[in-house]
């Protein structure tokens, strides 16, 4: 038997191992180099103007961002109120009553589906059935798509935070003779409240930053806009639409808002870390 | 060989074969004075693997009953169906009859939720609520019961001091339950089942998962408690049985062996395989 | 203090049972809505996009035809991008993931892997339009005056480097879709090796195998069923990702070779021209489009999970 040499063996672990670091490196450097090109050429764009003003037509400076933000903000904030009870019920389902159950099999499978659904498609589905019927846009189907796509997010956080309780958990407060529903949301929603915060920061983050859901049901508006019901301003599609645009002043404008979101998701994404980062320790 | 081993108090005939039928005698099936609970022929299953056969058990009212046995012979199966916490769990059931106070609690038609209360339990593992000290007492009571927030204040002090902690506690009430240290955190779990004024209470080897100092005082606590309440321990530490218990019930492959006065079983037990288990020689 | 007696009241048992019928029969209804929506999002596209379906057939599905004016509609290039796209970008996450997580497990001091590790995760968190502005200006202009020269000159000869550099285009697409789904895949390639049990490392380290060794003769094979699973997520985020591939992909609706020319996926028409489309069999073939991927998007997931059924079997077994 000839053995192989083990000089070999360590060249070739020596190699890898500077290829993996080598790799680990490029990925620093590339959300290095994103960052920093969001950050300088966004910074230039926030001033007191993109919080407060309206955006003005392409060649007049000044002008800003504040219906959009407001806009995303409304929206995320209905949508957020749409998918967590709706979700968290499912969670429930799937974990306190689904053991054996077919329906909570083809649950589990459909959420791993929509979790995996291009944005887009969810916007294509809001519109069909919102938009075309009614003939309008408005913020309320971007709501709904954005609260379609955190739906299953929160729905599978849930099941799984509350898979963790320890059964011992559930028996105790049914031991006091309380009935399953208080059981559930008195003692089983506390026990797992860091976790379910975390996946509902995260679910929220991710879909403040999403554009193509909203494309064709918020759509966009350049004006303040006292209601839902009609096309909504907001960040992301602004982005899209400036940065598209021939006009550096508008270009300028999206960047702002790019580096805006930028550090609105990384700050909830954070925070969330924080939240389970402690409970964990 | 049919023989009849259940009795009260004191073992009446005994079988030196392991497999034994035990069928209540016919003297006491008229309810005697003291029983508290009394099982008769009752069978549990898991799925399709049945665990328990044939239990026929008595309770009696105001002294504490031991449960030993080695690991898996039934013991916590068994007074797992006294409250009907096994029905969390869909495919495991009970058949036969529990009688509380002469009710038959396995009766699809019992209040479960009453029996709950009128019946506690106390788990291996300490189990505070992720809430503060106070409202983990008083969970129970809120519960059951409309009460003013000074009556509240009142039971929760009262249900901590019949636990032995309301020195330790009365100034950290507001802390979370997962403050306390493990002994501390059972004798909360005692606390809330004793708020609710229950009359039995089931405890499945409570002291197993604690230091031995707060194991003393859960012991003192058992024999304070017991002119008050129905007690059954189960437990898998013979000395704390001999020393806890009135009435001693060993169980062996889902069978009760023998039963009777706990210094006559630990001194001189009626069966083979109650010794053997006694003296070490398994389990 | 004397036994305090607790009041008479009457039992809330009844109410609460029916408390816990309706949160049971509520519960079940938030679950069963999650099945519904992909079913409804199935129909909802599927009765949209028959009107193209009956006048393209199946011949939609392989028709490089795209033809507002004539209304000349087909599927083809679309379908191409989406895969040429995705196959780049898995091409490079995939190993890069590999290589990332196997650096976090084995080589990195802890605390060097806990900060890198979360800084991937950041980069996951990035939303998919800002990679389409850093890619559309920073990215893209880059390629076209650092790279594409440079592969032209080497490799000019392959057809998959001809043509003019223009920086946008499959290429750079496939590129930022690969930064895009590096970080899912290795936060999960990163969890899978953190579960190979101590004993089996070490016991492999034990025998004189080399870091590498380890790897790739035991944490991967042991932990293959996860890795696979890691994949597949890419691969479904890679096929649906849209902003980000709009802004630098192009939007041509022309087949080429070359890595250089603009393409267009499917989601990146959806995005570009459903605003645009008045005519009802404009609207409907875009539809159709989204039908398609819905389809891909669903099969993707469903051999993923019949994949990992089958490995899950036989890992037992052989245990």
């Amino acid at each position: 038997m000839k053995p192989r040499p083990p000089i070999v063996r360590r060249m070739v672990n020596g190699v890898v191992s500077g290829l993996a670091a080598a790799s680990a490196l490029m990925g620093l450097l590339a959300l290095a180099w994103i960052f920093v090109g969001v950050l300088s050429r966004g910074v230039g764009a926030l001033n007191v103007d993109f919080f407060t003003r309206l955006p003005n037509p392409p060649g007049i400076p000044g002008g800003g961002l504040a219906n959009a933000i407001v806009g995303t903000l409304a929206m995320t904030g209905l949508a957020t109120l749409l998918a967590v009870p709706v979700g968290m019920m499912a969670g429930v389902f799937l974990s306190e009553f689904g053991q054996k159950s077919r329906l909570a099999d083809h649950s589990r499978f459909a959420a791993n589906v929509l979790m995996g659904m291009p944005s887009i498609i969810i916007g294509v589905f809001v519109y069909a059935i919102l938009v075309l019927p009614r003939g309008k846009f408005s913020g309320y189907a971007g709501a709904l798509s954005l609260g379609i796509i955190m739906l299953p997010v929160v729905a599978r956080t849930a099941e799984d935070m509350l898979r963790l309780l320890p059964n011992t958990l559930r028996e105790a407060g049914l031991a006091l003779g309380a009935p399953t529903w208080k059981v559930t949301l008195a003692i089983l929603f506390r026990a797992a409240k860091p976790g379910l915060l975390t996946g509902i920061l995260l679910a929220v983050a991710r879909v403040s930053g999403e554009t193509a859901p909203l494309l064709f049901t918020a759509l966009n508006s350049p004006y303040w806009e006292s209601s839902l019901a009609g096309p909504t301003p907001n960040l992301t599609v602004t982005i899209f639409n400036f940065a598209m645009s021939p006009y550096p002043d508008w270009q300028q404008m999206a960047w702002g808002a790019s580096l805006l979101i930028t550090c609105g998701v990384l700050a909830l994404n954070l925070t969330a870390r924080f939240f389970l980062g402690e409970k964990h320790s | 060989m049919k023989t009849t081993t259940m009795a009260f108090p004191y073992p009446v005939a005994l079988d030196q074969s392991l497999a034994l039928e035990t069928a209540v005698p016919a003297a006491y099936a008229a309810a005697p004075v003291g029983a508290k609970i009394i099982a008769r022929q009752v069978n549990f299953f898991y799925g399709e693997h049945q665990a328990l056969f044939e239990n026929d058990m008595e309770i009696h009212r105001h002294k504490v009953t031991a449960i030993i046995g080695p690991s898996g012979c039934g013991k916590s199966t068994h007074i797992r169906i006294y409250n009907r916490i096994y029905e969390l769990y869909g495919e495991q059931r009970a058949s036969g009859e529990i009688l509380l106070d002469g009710e038959n609690i396995l009766d699809p038609a019992m209040d479960v939720m009453e029996l709950r209360r009128r019946v506690g339990m106390i788990f291996q593992k300490p189990t505070p609520f992720p809430m503060s000290v106070f409202e983990n007492v008083a969970f129970g009571l809120k519960l059951h019961y409309k009460l003013s927030k000074g009556e509240m204040a009142d039971r929760v002090e009262e249900a901590l001091s019949k636990a032995a902690l309301w020195d330790e506690a009365k100034d950290i009430l507001r802390q979370p339950g997962t403050a306390l240290s493990g002994g501390q955190q059972q004798r909360l779990c005692i606390a809330r089942a004793l708020a609710v004024e229950p009359e039995v209470l089931l405890m499945d080897e409570p002291t197993s998962a604690i230091d031995p100092i707060a194991t003393a005082k859960i012991e003192e606590l058992i024999n304070s408690l017991k002119s008050k309440y129905t007690i059954v321990i189960v437990t898998h530490n013979m000395q704390q049985a001999a020393r806890v218990s009135d009435f001693t019930a060993f169980f062996y492959q889902g069978r009760i062996v023998e039963f009777g006065d706990t210094q006559k079983i630990f001194t001189n037990p009626a069966n083979k395989k109650t010794e053997e288990y006694i003296t070490g020689r398994f389990g | 203090m004397a036994d305090l007696v607790l009041p008479e009241t009457p039992t809330k048992t009844q109410t609460w049972r029916q408390g816990d019928v309706i949160f049971r029969w509520l519960s079940r209804g938030c679950a069963f809505l999650v099945p519904a929506l992909i079913g409804g999002i199935f129909l909802a596209l599927l009765i949209y996009s028959l009107p193209a379906i009956k006048k393209f057939g199946v011949g939609f599905l392989v028709s490089p035809e795209w033809n507002p004016v004539t209304q000349e509609f087909g599927a083809a290039s679309s379908i191409f991008g989406t895969v040429i796209s995705t196959l780049i970008a898995m091409l490079l996450a995939v190993p890069l993931s590999l290589a990332i997580a196997f650096f976090l497990v084995e080589l990195a001091p802890p605390a060097v892997s806990r900060v890198v590790s979360t800084l991937i995760e950041l980069l996951a968190a990035i939303p998919s339009i800002i990679f389409g502005m850093w890619g559309l200006f920073v990215f893209a202009p880059f390629l076209q005056t650092h790279v594409q020269p440079w592969l032209a000159s080497t490799l000019g000869f392959l057809p998959l480097f001809q043509g003019p550099p223009m920086g946008i285009g499959i290429m750079s697409a496939g590129i930022i879709l690969a930064f895009m789904i590096l970080p899912f895949i290795c936060a999960i390639a990163r969890d899978v090796f953190l579960l190979v049990p101590r004993t089996i490392r070490e016991s492999a380290f034990g025998m004189g195998a080399t870091t590498w060794e380890v790897m790739y003769k035991v944490m991967i094979p042991y932990g293959l069923v996860g890795l696979i699973g890691a994949v597949f997520l890419g691969l479904g985020r890679a096929l649906g990702e849209t902003m980000a591939i709009t802004f630098v992909i192009g939007n041509s609706h022309r087949i080429s070779a070359s890595l250089f020319a603009a393409g267009n996926s499917i989601a990146s028409t959806l995005a570009n021209e459903f605003a645009e489309a008045t005519e009802p069999m404009y609207v409907s073939s875009l539809i159709a489009l989204g039908l398609v991927l819905f389809l891909i998007t669903y099969l993707v997931q469903i051999l993923a999970q019949f994949l990992l059924r089958r490995l899950y079997r036989s890992w037992s077994a052989g245990l």
